[in-house]
């Protein structure tokens, strides 16, 4: 597909948008923007690109592999191939769709070939010395502020650390469901772009998704 | 699992999702009342997504885009500097196919041509074809 047609915006509409939708719209500009100029080899381009998405890439890695070492290679490896294969980019939907399906690819591609090796290392995320250093891990904890009291932090901590440890013993398949739906917060469409799933087929295997997570996680939802 | 268990998995899943049309919504909560069940479930799946929901965001590590650009650095680096490297050998093996071709083709000239030109002589000699040549003198008739 010729770059011009990469570098057309998406029309805005003569309706007035939600602020969301507008903000959206701007970001789909940007992106191809910064698209176009990566294929004419700006390294610059390619740079903020990995500004722009890795939080979000890492984040999804890390809740797939339940690793935090493992997560950000597979991080890393992401954004090569996007480098590498941006040429193959059409330009069809938006931007970070096709980022987020080569991430859930390596993905995949990775614990298939960790069960392979029977990978048993793996470092609960919660348990690194990391995610309890809010420079690396972000802003204060959400889960911790449910519990009030001294020992908040330890048992915020704690339901992180299960959470993230039965998330880890759902299928490949429904733990992707999961972490796109419910952590990353994305629309049923921009999923469907991602799996390549029918918009029926998504829906019923969220369901055994949640409801398998449900179950592992019933002596929390007391 | 049978379709209409899958139609109703569906409706759960738009109705959590707050996906479902207002019409449909509200008939899918009508369903709830008279069903204690699926209201239990409806609640559990709504407490298991909060708490799914509220893990914190996570962050790349400070140097994550740095160390990426690294690596496409040296990708980049070892693609241009290595390419003759990785190709040499691809280009010493064609020359010695083409050098082995060219000499059985030789040799395979070179073992023709004897045969060729013995037969070539052989035919002067001879009046019709398929006949051997006749060695020493003709018989006198009587």
């Amino acid at each position: 597909m010729p770059e011009a047609e990469i570098d057309e915006a998406p029309a805005a509409s003569s309706e007035p948008q939600s602020p969301e939708a507008e903000a959206r719209r701007q970001a789909d500009i940007r992106d191809r923007r910064l698209v176009r100029r990566l294929r004419a080899g700006d390294q610059r381009a390619f740079d903020e690109l990995v500004r722009l998405y890795q939080h979000r890439i890492f984040g999804l890695t890390l809740r797939m592999l339940g690793n935090r070492q493992e997560a950000e290679d597979v991080a890393q490896e992401v954004f090569i191939t996007l480098h590498r294969a941006i040429g193959q980019y059409r330009g069809e939907g938006r931007f970070y769709t096709w980022l987020y399906r080569i991430a859930t690819n390596t993905c995949k591609n990775r614990i298939k070939y960790l069960r392979g090796r029977n990978f048993h290392r793996s470092v609960p995320v919660e348990e690194t010395p990391e995610a309890h250093d809010p420079g690396h891990d972000g802003p204060s904890v959400p889960l911790q502020a449910r519990i009030a009291g001294p020992e908040a932090m330890t048992e915020g901590a704690r339901l992180q650390a299960a959470i993230q440890q039965e998330l880890a013993q759902l299928d490949p398949e429904h733990r992707l469901l999961i972490i796109l739906r419910d952590i990353q917060g994305l629309s049923y469409q921009e999923i469907l772009n991602i799996t390549g799933l029918q918009e029926g087929t998504l829906k019923s295997r969220l369901h055994r998704a949640r409801v398998a997570l449900k179950e592992r996680l019933a002596p929390y939802l007391s | 699992m049978p379709a209409t268990q899958d139609t109703s998995a569906e409706r759960m899943t738009a109705y959590l999702d707050a996906e479902l049309p207002a019409d449909e919504a509200a008939e899918f909560e009508e369903q709830l009342a008279l069903d204690p069940e699926a209201r239990s479930e409806v609640e559990m799946l709504r407490k298991m997504m909060s708490l799914v929901s509220s893990l914190p965001e996570v962050e790349a590590p400070p140097d994550f885009a740095e160390k990426v650009s690294r690596r496409v650095r040296r990708r980049q680096a070892f693609t241009e500097a290595n390419w003759g490297l990785v190709s040499l050998p691809f280009q010493v093996l064609s020359i010695v196919v083409i050098l082995v071709v060219a000499a059985l083709y030789m040799m395979a000239q070179l073992e023709q041509r004897p045969t060729g030109k013995m037969e070539r002589e052989a035919i002067p000699g001879t009046h019709e074809a398929g006949k051997m040549p006749s060695s020493g003198p003709a018989p006198v008739e009587p």
